[in-house]
């Protein structure tokens, strides 16, 4: 065959075999083995300066095509035969390749639903929503965002010997407890105020994040990197334990 | 509800419409729309919709993510895109791909879809956790408690699915694509047999 593939065209290994199948005209449920690898092979040698862990993953296949090839070369023995047929070395191959064909066909579905909705204009999110009662969402990776700024602006703890159990993330839930106790809601960055070592940080950040499970504070970001504020809970009991949030 | 004899119900409903950042759900509009049932105002859902197909309005009330939501129609879209700018990138193939078997295999970890792609996922994924596009529905219970994965509501809205049964059916999604098998020379005749066959392979793939 002459033609010339580039490996950044494909989605991965099996995008491209299942590409070499194609323009191969080959029947999918009877790969000729040999034929394909060796045409695999090919379009691998020309990848010199490819990522080397994108590589990876197209050698990973290459080195089951060898493999099938291999046990394919081996007879199949007659007492194998006469029972149930033999296994077929490629039929995990072609189970792989049909499924993965199944999903690109969805994502291509998917693509042609994403470039109908693309000529629809809703309403856009309303950047100046008030912080009012009902639902209060925000997301995990939010809230870890707005701690690894938090964590970015203190400077690593010069070393200081610190045994481990003078940091209790149980001790700094109650601190959080009592600060909200005081003033609700605070904004997030203010919990942090006076905390001064990464130590103490990550503990304060974990006693949050449990306390926000136990459904004892509530945490609200009115629109995408706004400030995030946290509440407490009306009524909320220290000792909930096991209270689900 | 009762409304001043100059502004009908549907007034009202368009109103709501306009001023909700998201699909808003029946239920919700029947709890505003005091006195309403639902029948009633599933009534003048379809009324204020049959008003917004006339070629003179601009705009469309679509039912999407389990709600009702105003749109711009389609028509429309390059005097729009004009006035606001485009919308956000398209996803990438490797992120539709992803999406796909998230939104079909869920609750899915990373590594169950690195299985199905043969490739890592770990930017993709990352990329659709940010775009909101999924999000974590809770970890496996088994060795290293990986992260499992489902499609969020904006899912639903950026395609247009009204819920999660929208999908298209992977018979539908094979139908796309005629597979290079001799035996479709005889297509009329094995039809049947062969979306029984699509079906087989749909199961195996749960």
């Amino acid at each position: 065959m002459s033609y010339r593939v580039r490996l950044e065209m494909f989605e991965g290994p099996l995008d491209l075999l299942l590409y070499l199948i194609q323009v191969n005209e080959i029947d999918v449920y009877d790969i000729p083995i040999a034929k394909i690898t060796q045409e695999y092979l090919g379009c691998l040698a020309g990848m010199e300066d490819l990522d080397l862990e994108i590589a990876g993953e197209f050698l990973v296949l290459a080195a089951t095509l060898i493999h099938i090839k291999s046990k394919m070369l081996i007879p199949v023995q007659e007492s194998v035969a006469e029972g149930e047929s033999a296994d077929d070395p490629r039929q995990e191959l072609v189970e792989r390749l049909l499924e993965y064909r199944r999903f690109k066909e969805a994502a291509m579905k998917f693509e042609e639903l994403e470039a109908g909705q693309a000529l629809l204009y809703v309403r856009p999110a309303d950047t100046a929503a008030p912080i009012a009662e009902g639902p209060l969402e925000v997301s995990l990776s939010a809230l870890l965002r707005a701690f690894t700024a938090i964590m970015q602006r203190t400077p690593e703890a010069r070393a200081v010997e610190i045994t481990p159990d003078t940091i209790n993330v149980g001790e700094r839930m109650v601190t959080v407890l009592d600060r909200l106790t005081l003033q609700s809601p605070v904004s997030f960055l203010a919990l942090f105020d006076g905390v001064t070592t990464r130590a103490l940080l990550i503990a304060t950040f974990l006693g949050l994040l449990e306390l926000l499970r136990r459904g004892l504070v509530r945490a609200r970001q009115s629109d995408p990197g706004s400030e995030i504020t946290i509440y407490r809970t009306v009524e909320a009991v220290v000792g909930a334990d096991g209270h689900p949030g | 509800m009762d409304t001043p004899a100059d502004l009908g119900p549907i007034g009202v409903l368009e109103a709501l419409l306009f001023v909700s950042e998201a699909p808003l759900p029946l239920e919700r509009i029947e709890e505003v729309l005091d006195g309403c049932s639902r029948a009633e105002v599933s009534r003048l859902l379809a009324d204020l919709q049959e008003k917004y197909r006339q070629p003179d309005r601009g705009l469309v009330v679509t039912e999407v993510a389990g709600g009702y939501r105003l749109a711009t129609k389609p028509e429309v879209a390059p005097w729009v895109q004009r006035l606001r700018g485009s919308k956000p990138a398209r996803l990438s193939r490797a992120a539709l791909e992803t999406l796909a078997l998230i939104a079909y295999k869920q609750p899915i970890t990373k590594i169950e879809i690195e299985a199905i792609r043969g490739v890592m996922v770990d930017g993709v994924v990352k990329t659709l956790v940010e775009r909101d596009l999924i999000r974590i529905l809770g970890r496996k219970p088994e060795v290293g408690r990986p992260i499992l994965y489902g499609t969020s509501r904006s899912f639903l809205e950026y395609f247009g699915f009204k819920d999660l049964s929208e999908l298209p059916t992977m018979k539908e999604i094979e139908a796309l694509t005629p597979s290079p098998v001799p035996e479709d020379t005889n297509r009329g005749a094995t039809e049947k047999e062969a979306s029984d066959e699509a079906v087989d392979q749909t199961e195996k793939a749960e």
